[in-house]
């Protein structure tokens, strides 16, 4: 292996790692503000890969404005969710088994509304950038990867300026450091809750169409990317947005360099190794490390 | 019967409970393995064999999952991978010449090692990471399988057992270890174990603040359930004599085994059971003819026992008891 073929997967890996990130960003939202562990957020995903699949398919609408429309709508349908089953959940500072259950059954009838509306063929989104690659000298760069990474990180960053730049950020940021004392400063807990969910279902819509355009799909296409993004926010530290950018960006560079040494089957394995390494020696995620050094207790 | 009362419960059925319901709750068990045993006398089908045998694997499973999910409060989503490896172990050794009384548990080992896999990363933490972690380890274990060459990969490994094959003997086996099971999991509620699980998924806190080391006694739980997953995959292997990755490390297999607790009652001694039981028929008669809708199936059942009736089965059974006691008491007192 040269320096070309070096500087080659580092710039996949860079560019695999923005698209995780978008699909871990609304799993860390749901759980940071409602403690919740969002497992339905496998089936958002296949879900918007079909959406954005069908769009182009029926209309002919091109997938990169197929995936900003995948925002409105997933935000609504994330809204409709926390209105009819969420809100029913009790509170807690942990995620409970009740509220587990109800995800992964609500995972599991996401699936089965995939089979029965698409069927169980693997389906792919040909977009315009396909078959085009931007060479640079030695190195080439798949353009949709390109144009999906710019997609993602759009995104992250709105949200991010949102989160930081508005009221309802701030609101945000409060309830995810304390749900309670939030409630006391006279934040709207579950009108804010409510939009947090939409939100979060909002990314998990738009980041499944972006992940259809680099790969093929089937209505059980969530589970793997599932793993990834809960490996992602456990490097994170569960509830730092930061965090989950730099977990998107230490999966995406395993994943790819694994590829050298273990054949591509077994990714999903190196995703469970990466968790359980995580779990083992940083419990608390990478931000919890950063912590640990800056603030010695 | 001393059962832990899963939150919110209440007893006032088992205080009025009269000693005719009580003998005959007791005897149940008793009574339903003897009918069981007896049962080649009456010479069933095959298929009724079949169906049996199939509904004994559940419940020792369901039964197994019951142990870390209900007593202890630590919801696994990943037990099909102790299933398929007790399924592999036990297909490997018989293979090699080992004895079945040797095979079954040696499945239950392999799988009992593999839960520390998952246990001892996880269960020092608190918040979902146990739950995350048996996810992933199900995904994973799966895409190793399917691409290990020892045991044919992705197309299945066939296990060449010489001599006859008797049903009865199977089902005799599978008898035998959902009765073992039951019985473990009778003991492990009554003993020191059963009531540091029960504190651990009330308050961790306190139950820890207690004396309760809550990472051993989930540990001991969680190897013991595994080992008897384990040891049901090998049972389930050696009946079905070729198994494969996408059959016993399905994802439909990790899902069936968390459904029927929580179908039959969380935390119970009898809810797993009873819960197999229903799984098991509705499984095999009713989802059979529409395969197409039984996640949507499980799903919707999954949600509807979360709002309406957490303690599944069990639960509507106690509030019809009481329901029945209080109009035998009212009409007592106008007589």
């Amino acid at each position: 292996m040269n320096a070309v073929d070096l500087l080659n997967l580092t710039i996949a890996a860079l560019l695999l790692a923005g698209v995780y990130a978008a699909m871990s960003v609304g799993m860390t939202i749901i759980y940071g503000v409602m403690k919740i562990v969002n497992l339905a957020h496998a089936g958002f995903l296949m879900l918007g890969a079909y959406f954005v699949y069908q769009l182009n398919s029926s209309f002919g609408i091109d997938p990169l404005l197929g995936v900003v429309l995948a925002f409105p709508v997933f935000f609504l349908v994330g809204m409709a969710i926390h209105w009819l089953l969420i809100r029913r959940l009790p509170t807690s500072d942990q995620p409970t088994l009740v509220s587990l259950m109800l995800l992964f059954g609500l995972w599991l009838v996401l699936q089965n509304l995939g089979y029965l509306i698409w069927g169980n063929a693997d389906r792919a989104i040909l977009t315009r950038w396909t078959f085009w690659v931007w060479r640079i000298g030695p190195l080439s760069i798949p353009g949709v990867r390109l144009v999906v990474f710019g997609a993602a990180v759009t995104s992250v960053a709105a949200l991010e300026f949102m989160l930081h730049r508005t009221w309802f950020g701030r609101a945000v940021r409060a309830l995810m450091q304390d749900r309670d004392a939030g409630r006391i400063v006279g934040i709207n807990v579950d009108q804010t809750a409510r939009v947090v969910f939409g939100v979060g279902i909002a990314f998990a819509g738009a980041a499944g169409g972006l992940l259809a355009m680099l790969y093929s799909f089937s209505p059980d296409f969530g589970g793997a990317f599932l793993l990834r993004a809960f490996v992602i926010i456990v490097l994170g530290g569960l509830e730092s947005f930061a965090g989950v950018a730099i977990g998107a960006l230490i999966l995406a560079l395993v994943e790819t360099f694994s590829i050298l040494i273990l054949p591509a089957s077994y990714q999903p394995a190196v995703a469970f190794s990466l968790l359980v390494v995580a779990l083992v020696v940083l419990p608390e995620g990478v931000a919890g490390l950063w912590h640990r050094r800056h603030r010695p207790a | 019967m001393a059962q832990a009362a899963p939150p919110g419960m209440n007893e006032v059925g088992s205080a009025h409970e009269s000693s005719r319901g009580k003998l005959f709750a007791r005897s149940l068990p008793f009574v339903s393995v003897v009918l069981l045993v007896l049962l080649p006398l009456l010479h069933p089908g095959p298929e009724i064999i079949r169906l049996l045998f199939i509904t004994l694997v559940w419940i020792t499973a369901s039964v197994a999952w019951n142990l870390i999910g209900g007593f202890g409060g630590q919801v696994s989503f990943g037990f099909a991978v102790f299933y398929g490896l007790g399924a592999y172990t036990t297909a490997l050794a018989l293979n090699h010449g080992i004895s079945s009384w040797i095979a079954f548990p040696l499945g239950g080992f392999v799988a009992s090692l593999a839960s520390l896999l998952v246990g001892l990363p996880t269960f020092r933490l608190r918040g979902p990471y146990f739950a995350i972690a048996t996810i992933g380890a199900s995904e994973a274990v799966r895409v190793i399988m399917t691409n290990v060459s020892l045991t044919g990969g992705a197309s299945g490994y066939r296990i060449m057992e010489t001599g006859a094959f008797h049903q009865l003997e199977h089902f005799y086996s599978a008898l035998a270890l959902a009765a073992v099971v039951v019985a473990a999991s009778i003991l492990v509620e009554r003993s020191k174990l059963g009531l540091a699980l029960v504190a651990i998924r009330e308050d961790e806190d306190a139950a820890s603040d207690l004396g309760v080391n809550p990472y051993r006694a989930k540990l001991m739980a969680h190897s013991l359930a595994a080992a008897l997953t384990g040891a049901a995959g090998g049972v389930y292997a050696r009946y079905a004599a070729f198994i494969h990755p996408q059959g016993v490390f399905a994802f439909s297999i990790s899902v069936a085994i968390l459904l029927m607790p929580i179908i039959g009652g969380v935390g119970t001694i009898w809810g797993p059971v009873i819960g197999a039981v229903v799984y098991g028929l509705i499984h095999e008669e009713l989802v059979a003819s529409f395969p197409q809708l039984h996640l949507l199936l499980y799903g919707s059942l999954l949600i509807l026992i979360v709002f309406f009736e957490p303690r599944g089965i069990m639960g509507l059974l106690g509030r019809w008891f009481n329901a029945m006691q209080r109009r035998r008491r009212l009409s007592g007192s106008h007589s």
